[in-house]
Parts: structure tokens; sequence; C-alpha cells
């Protein structure tokens, strides 16, 4: 039973090895697929995490409204702050015209008199409060408004804005809480002398909630969502799947040149044979996965892009990987099983990877697909995959978090086999 | 005659969504050290027959014994004493000669030095041992064909059921195989054997059996059927006489 099965794995092993094409498409095309597309990924990644999205500002107020924007904006990490073009400071309609020409995503002016306008508006609202004159209410509302230009590149995303337009909002508030504040010690300092100092420095010097924008992660350190730690899992991953191709073109193959119908006349069992593939190809899986992750880890930072972070669990990885394996093996058997032939089992595989990809968050990560697509994603066994690499990867999780997706991949291993054992069996029984 | 060594009694098989049954109720006996030939023009049901003696597929009805063991309940067993040679090259392309017979020698069973023995020993009679490391891709037509007969006899079954061995091979192959089986035969393997060639049949089969549109229509010593009919001098005649000279798909 062992020389048989020793015998199987060892004629694959060498039908794989001179298969150049088989080859190339196993280890070098997901090697360049991953070198390609985190470059592509990467401006999109930094533009997310790293530089934040280019924004020009133009601070007509020179005032505190201005500046307290101005000092908002330059200490974001959302944004790359720019007052200036070519050296030179600019106007709102110069601003305009830069964002129209793609140089900017957003253009923020804050205009003349903004601070004044806010001071006035507070200081009747103070002076209302501490007026017995119920007519003073009404004045209130013939003062100015500040009107905050925001000029938007249609392609920045809706979630940028959100974020800029709720901190600018904070920075007014602010700005009028401190007016305020400062209006009323004035008042009241009018009223008890000895008290006008203390109150107003306590506003200046208190700055009592803070904000720090972490990802949320079980690793002691942060890690960065980034082109490196997307793109090499995922296109391990579609590499891996992408056995398929090679996997069910061998079996077309030994359908049509007659060499499965000798070995059915054999004392060996079918299942045999089989197990003879699965042990191969989930082996050439793991050595894609380990040759993939040392892209990640060695070749990529070559280009100036980021180490990919393996996490802090080499079980986790191993164990999700290997059942990624299984996973695409099992695919691959089913596929070369239903194929009548190999152009049949190149598209049927090329076509139902590149929709298990491009569903599963390959492509295009889950978390900026829509929500149908999004609810969608958790039918592809690439993404259960996926899943417990963003788990090891991302989140810092242990073994324990990617076991549910690592016992789904197996149960889909398990299907697979057993479509491919029905399908044969009806196949036979002619 | 000698002992049976296969019995078929009413052997029927219907292909599913099939208008038509490709075997009919076919009753058969080979004896044991025959080289029986199943000669039929095209779509008689030869191959049919055979693969069903070789467990491909399951007979829709009838009754086969080999060895004393019925086919339906003993089918593992059955394999181990039958081998087999394909009508196609059924062998890996990219593989080398020595490769797919150490793997098929697997297959069957064998390992060892014992294997490695069997082979080195049919390549040599083969005259393929200069060629053994050589993938069978770069073969000759002559070569696939005498490898793809090595690959089912490397294992010393009882019976051989040899499914147009010859076809495609020039002269030289076509004696160089043909002798060898005769060799195998002498030393006690039954051969079950199916051909286009005549010719061959009537110098190789020590008895034949004429079958067409499903069915038995003929059976004996080529010398018998040529003696049964009027004008007919050799089994090609007979064939011709029994199966109508019309062209068959």
């Amino acid at each position: 039973m062992i020389n048989k099965l020793v015998a199987a794995i060892k004629k694959e092993m060498l039908i794989l090895l001179r298969d150049r094409i088989g080859l190339a498409i196993l280890f070098i095309m997901p090697m360049i697929l991953i070198f390609v597309m985190t470059l592509i990924q990467d401006s999109a990644f930094k533009s997310l995490n790293e530089k934040g999205i280019p924004i020009i500002f133009v601070n007509e107020d020179k005032d505190s409204l201005g500046y307290a924007v101005e000092n908002g904006l330059r200490n974001s990490d959302l944004c790359s702050f720019n007052d200036q073009i070519n050296g030179k400071y600019i106007t709102a309609d110069e601003a305009k015209k830069a964002v129209a020409d793609g140089k900017f995503l957003v253009g923020i002016v804050i205009p003349k008199n903004a601070t004044n306008a806010i001071r006035k508006n507070v200081q009747e609202l103070v002076e209302s409060a501490f007026s017995t004159d119920t007519i003073t209410t009404n004045k209130t509302q013939s003062v100015d408004s500040v009107e905050v230009k925001i000029f938007i590149d249609p392609v920045t995303k809706k979630s940028f804005l959100t974020s800029i337009s709720s901190n600018l909002r904070e920075f007014i508030s602010g700005i009028k809480t401190q007016l305020m504040f400062k209006t009323f010690s004035d008042q009241l300092g009018e009223l008890i002398p000895e008290k006008k100092q203390m109150t107003s420095n306590a506003y200046n010097n208190t700055q009592i909630i803070t904000y720090k924008e972490i990802y949320a992660s079980e690793t002691m350190g942060e890690i960065v969502p980034n082109a490196v730690q997307h793109n090499v899992p995922a296109w391990t991953i579609f590499a891996m799947f992408f056995i398929v191709l090679p996997l069910a073109g061998s079996m077309v193959k030994e359908k049509i040149e007659g060499s499965i119908v000798r070995l059915h006349t054999m004392p060996s069992s079918f299942l045999l044979l089989i197990n003879g593939k699965i042990i191969v190809y989930v082996i050439v899986c793991l050595i894609q996965f380990v040759l993939m992750m040392s892209v990640g880890l060695f070749f990529l930072p070559m280009l100036g892009l980021p180490v990919l972070d393996l996490g802090n669990s080499p079980l986790g990885i191993f164990v999700i990987s290997l059942a990624t394996a299984f996973a695409a093996t099992g695919f691959g058997v089913m596929m070369g099983t239903i194929a009548k032939t190999e152009q049949q089992g190149a598209i049927m595989g090329a076509l139902s990877i590149l929709l298990l990809s491009a569903i599963g968050g390959v492509w295009v990560p889950t978390y900026v697909m829509p929500d149908t697509m999004r609810q969608l994603s958790v039918l592809s066994p690439l993404n259960w995959s996926l899943d417990g690499f963003y788990d090891l990867l991302l989140r810092g999780a242990g073994v324990r978090a990617v076991l549910p997706g690592a016992i789904k991949l197996m149960i889909f291993f398990l299907i697979t086999m057993s479509i491919a054992s029905l399908v044969n069996r009806f196949k036979r029984n002619v | 005659m000698e002992q049976s060594i296969i019995t078929i009694e009413n052997l029927f098989k219907q292909f599913k969504g099939a208008d038509v049954a490709a075997v009919k109720g076919i009753s058969l006996s080979i004896a044991k050290n025959e080289i029986f030939g199943l000669l039929g023009p095209n779509g008689a049901g030869k191959t049919t027959t055979i693969s069903i003696l070789c467990g491909l597929f399951r007979q829709s009805s009838g009754h086969v014994v080999i060895d004393g063991m019925d086919l339906s309940s003993n089918l593992t067993a059955i394999k181990q004493i039958i081998g087999v040679v394909p009508q196609d090259i059924a062998l890996y392309p990219t593989l080398t000669a020595r490769e797919n017979l150490d793997f098929y020698g697997h297959m069957y069973g064998l390992s060892g030095k014992d294997l490695d023995a069997k082979i080195e020993k049919w390549l040599a009679n083969f005259g393929l041992t200069e060629a053994a490391n050589k993938r069978v891709s770069e073969y000759s037509g002559g070569m696939k064909r005498r490898v793809n007969l090595i690959a089912g006899i490397l294992h010393n079954p009882k019976i051989l059921f040899l499914d147009e061995p010859t076809v495609g091979v020039d002269v030289q192959s076509r004696n160089v195989i043909i002798s060898y089986l005769k060799e195998l035969n002498q030393q006690g393997m039954t051969i079950v054997y199916t051909s286009h060639h005549m010719e061959e049949a009537e110098h190789f089969c020590t008895r034949v059996g004429i079958i067409d549109y499903g069915n038995i229509i003929a059976e004996g010593t080529p010398l018998e059927l040529n003696n049964k009919y009027d004008g007919c001098n050799k089994l090609e005649d007979v064939f011709l006489h029994l199966t109508n000279r019309s062209l068959r798909d």
C-alpha cells in the first residue's frame, strides 16, 4: 500500500517537474503578481495610511480659527498639508483650480474675518446672558455666519471627506468655546477682578481629552495595513488556488491519453492514486506559500516597500496555509474530474478562481467593497483563508482565531472530494 | 478442450441513453492457455466485451466467471491476475519508459529488485534498453506500442487482454510483439485478443469468435471456420462472408 502511494507520489512529482508551463503558473506567475499588485496598490494604501490625502489650505482669516485649523491639519496623520504652490501662498480661486486640476484632493479656505465673526457672535451671546434686557436675545440671530469653503476632487472617498469636515467642525467648535470662555472670563473679571487672570489661563493650558488613532491589534506593536500586508497573503492564496489549472489539466490528460483506463484495470484503488496527487499538490502549495512569504520579507523591501510583518503565531500561519492547500487541491481534483477536455479544465478552473478571488477580497479588500459584495464574500473559500491571514498578520491574533476558517476550508476540501468521487462513479456507471 | 478460465453467460450491456445494446447476450467459454481472438467490424461490441471482462464497467445483465471467481463480487482479486494492454498508448509521455514501467509495476504490487529485474528483462527483450531513459514522447509509434505491452505483462498475469496491440506499428515491431506473446502463451498465459488484422489473427490465435451487432456469430479455430463456410480459404473470407462487405461506422 505504502509502496503504491510512494510510486504515485513519485510519478506525480516527475510529471509536474517536467511541465515547465505548469511550474511557471505555479511559482513565477504569482511572484510577478505580488510584485506588480503591491507596487500598484502601494500608493493607494499610502494615501490611506502613511502620507495622508493631499490638501491645499488657504488661510484668509489670519486669526485664531485660521491658525487653529492650520495647526490641526499640519499635525493630522489624515492629510498631507500644503499652503503654497511653487513657493507662493495662493488665493481661494487658485486653490479651487488646483483641486480641479487634480493636484490636490481637497482644498480648504478659511475666509477673511472668520474668527471675528465667531468672536462677535460669542460676544453678543455672552452679553445677552449677562443682560437683563430680554430684547437682546434676538440680536444674536442677525450676526454674520462663517462660511468655510471645501473644494473636493470627485475621486476623493466619502470617508476621507467625512473625516476632514468633522475635524473642521471640531476646530470651529473649539475656537468658539475658547472665545466664549474668554468672554465669560472677561465679563466675570469685571465683576470679580482678582479671578480674571486665573480663569483665562486655566482654559488655555488645559487639554482634557486627547485622541490617538491606533489600529486594533492583539500584538504589542502596531501593525499598519499596507499594500504588502494585504497583497502578499492575498496573492499567495490566489496562487495556491491556481494549482487547479495544472492539477485539473494532469487529470484530464490521464483520461485523454488512456492512462486512467489502464489504472482502472489495476488492483489499486482510485483513491490511492488521487491521494498521490493530493499529497504532491499540497506540498506544492506549501512551497508556494514559503516562496511568496519570502518575497514579502526579503524582495519587496528592496523596492522600498514595507517589510511583511508575519504577526506572532507561526503555528497559526501553518494551520491556515495547510487548510488552504487542502481546499485548493480538493477544488482542483473536483475540476479535473468534471472536465472532459483540457480546454474545459483550463477555462472552468481559471474562471472559477478569478471569480472566487474577486468575491473573496483578493483583488480589492473586502472592507472597501459595497455591503452586498461584502456579504457575498463569505461564500468564497479564498475569503476564509484571507480573513485568517488578516487575523494573524494584521490583528496579531493567535492560532485559535484562524481555527474556524481552517475548519471551513477542510470541510470545503471534503465536499469537493465527495463531489469528485460522485462524478467519477457517475461517469463510470455508463 | 482444457478447463475454462473465462466463462461468459448471457452477457448483456446497454449504455445509458443508447437506443441499441452494445452486447446482446453473449455466451462464451475461453480455455486456459488459449489465444482467443475476438474479431469483428467497428462497433460490433469487441471493446465493450473486453472492457467488462477487465472491470472497466459493469454489465447490464449476465454472468462472468474468471479463474473460478465471479466478476461482480471479486473484481479486486480478478484484477490481480489479469493484464490489460489498451488500444490507446496508455503511458505518461513526459516520463521515460523505465519510469512508466516502474509506476505501473508498483500499481500491480511489484517493488524492489524483483520489479527492477522484470523491467530490465522486458526492456531488453523488446530492444528498448538503450532508449529506456528517454521520454516516451520521443519514441516512435512501434516503440510506444512495445512499452504499452510491457506495462501490461510486467506482473506476469494469468490472463492477458490485448485490444488491438499491433495497430499502427511496422512489420518488424509487429513480429517482435507477436513472437513474445506466443512465448508468453507457451509459458501458460491465456490471451484474449481483438484485432482488425485478419491475417495476423489467423496465424496468432488458437481459436476465434466473430462478433457482430453485439452477438457471437461464429466460433472455432481458424481452420474450422475456413472449412465451415463454402468458398472461404482464409479467415478474412469468413469474416467478410459473415459480416457483409458494407461499410461500418
